[in-house]
């Protein structure tokens, strides 16, 4: 089944994405123009933090459905509504300094295989670009990346009960990441994406 | 009190207009789509957030002329190719150095234009300085407020467009803001937003 890419902001869809557009292993639709039959068709899901949440609502059902089908959904960014039950409210680090921002695997996951996550840590000595907060661990949840001392769950996923998978990124675009990471990124979340609703 | 926020419903426009933080500054939501629907002419002030996609905003283009010409008073912030939905706008974008901070005694060269201008009671140089996206060739006859190293507006209040009033800039302050990130952005709300209310948010002469 495919994937889609819904491509919420104005201008052209993220680059490191381009090869697998091309292959037609990554069907790119305008949140604008997207429809229920388009999720209905669909086996696995990215979203992007440009994503629509108010108007991405209208589809609670059908991405309930779709979910349940077994799809898998690979959400970046802080999420402000109830798409799903059991997902809460993002929760900002409050007025973060470096040691707040520290990285540390708690679980693996095919997406960050081989991945020392500290190196995620800082972009150019800067830090605090991979996340600066957390989409809160629903229950039954699997923590993958943690940030700060109290390694609050930046990066997790989730198999609901009810079936399909959600990974949460509370940061920017992981598969749009600069650089060499964002082409390895975007071919993982891709592989991971697909392996929904098979 | 009238000021009407373009909500296109991103995470970090949910989070600029609907935390307690700012919400106050804006007393109705719209969605883009739902522009047509509503009569612009309640409000004394209509606001178009950064990041805005501006083929969401296209349909609604000559709604806002209409408005503007009967003294309507828009607010548009950066990265939302404004240029596609409002008169007069010439845009040139520019590579953004996220990074030039970095270097010890850098200067991006933001600086203050109209330093008498009432906005600039409430902030200051550091408020309107975190990175470029790019500058405008304004009509002549714009009231000047901000401009990049090189001297090019970057904010601007446009009076001679249209018979109301655009205030018009490549900052993108409610994208970072509302995405937790840089601190100046916040500063700027805190000093641009009560400017807004106290001085924008008023019918027209």
């Amino acid at each position: 089944m495919k994937v889609l890419l819904i491509h919420s902001h104005f201008g052209p869809p993220p680059a490191t994405y381009a090869d697998h557009i091309a292959a037609g292993r990554l069907s790119v639709i305008r949140e604008r123009d997207l429809s229920a039959d388009d999720l209905a068709g669909a086996g696995g899901l990215i979203t992007t933090n440009h994503l629509d949440q108010i108007g991405f609502m209208h589809y609670a059902e059908a991405i309930r459905a779709f979910l349940a089908r077994g799809g898998r959904w690979f959400f970046n960014g802080h999420i402000l509504r109830p798409f799903v039950e059991g997902l809460g409210n993002y929760v900002p680090l409050d007025r973060p300094k470096r040691a707040d921002l520290v990285l540390t695997r708690l679980n693996s996951h095919p997406v960050f295989d081989g991945i020392d996550q500290s190196s995620l840590e800082e972009n150019r000595g800067v830090a605090g670009f991979y996340g600066r907060g957390h989409n809160p661990l629903p229950v039954g949840g699997l923590a993958v990346n943690g940030i700060g001392p109290q390694m609050l769950p930046v990066d997790w996923e989730w198999s609901l009960p009810t079936g399909g998978r959600i990974f949460s990124h509370a940061g920017n675009d992981l598969g749009s990441m600069t650089g060499e990471r964002g082409l390895v990124f975007a071919d993982r979340i891709v592989e991971w994406a697909e392996a929904g609703a098979k | 009190m009238s000021i009407l926020a373009v909500h296109p419903g991103a995470c970090y426009h949910i989070e600029s207009f609907e935390s307690p933080r700012f919400a106050g500054y804006f007393d109705r939501l719209v969605r883009p789509e739902d522009l047509g629907s509503v009569d612009l002419h309640a409000f004394n002030v209509v606001l178009i957030p950064c990041r805005t996609p501006a083929d969401r905003m296209e349909a609604s283009k000559e709604q806002l002329l209409a408005y503007l010409d009967q003294g309507g008073t828009i607010v548009a912030t950066g990265e939302s190719e404004s240029q596609l939905f409002l008169p007069g706008i010439a845009f040139t974008p520019q590579p953004t150095n996220f990074w030039w901070w970095l270097t010890p005694g850098a200067d991006l060269g933001v600086r203050i234009a109209a330093s008498d201008h009432p906005l600039f009671a409430r902030l200051t140089q550091r408020d309107v300085t975190w990175h470029l996206h790019g500058w405008f060739d304004p009509p002549e006859g714009v009231q000047v407020l901000a401009v990049n190293g090189e001297g090019k507006p970057i904010l601007y209040i446009d009076e001679v467009t249209t018979r109301g009033r655009m205030v018009i800039t490549s900052l993108d302050p409610f994208f970072h803001h509302g995405s937790h990130f840089m601190p100046a952005t916040t500063r700027f709300l805190e000093g641009f937003l009560p400017w807004m209310r106290n001085d924008l948010d008023r019918k027209a002469d």
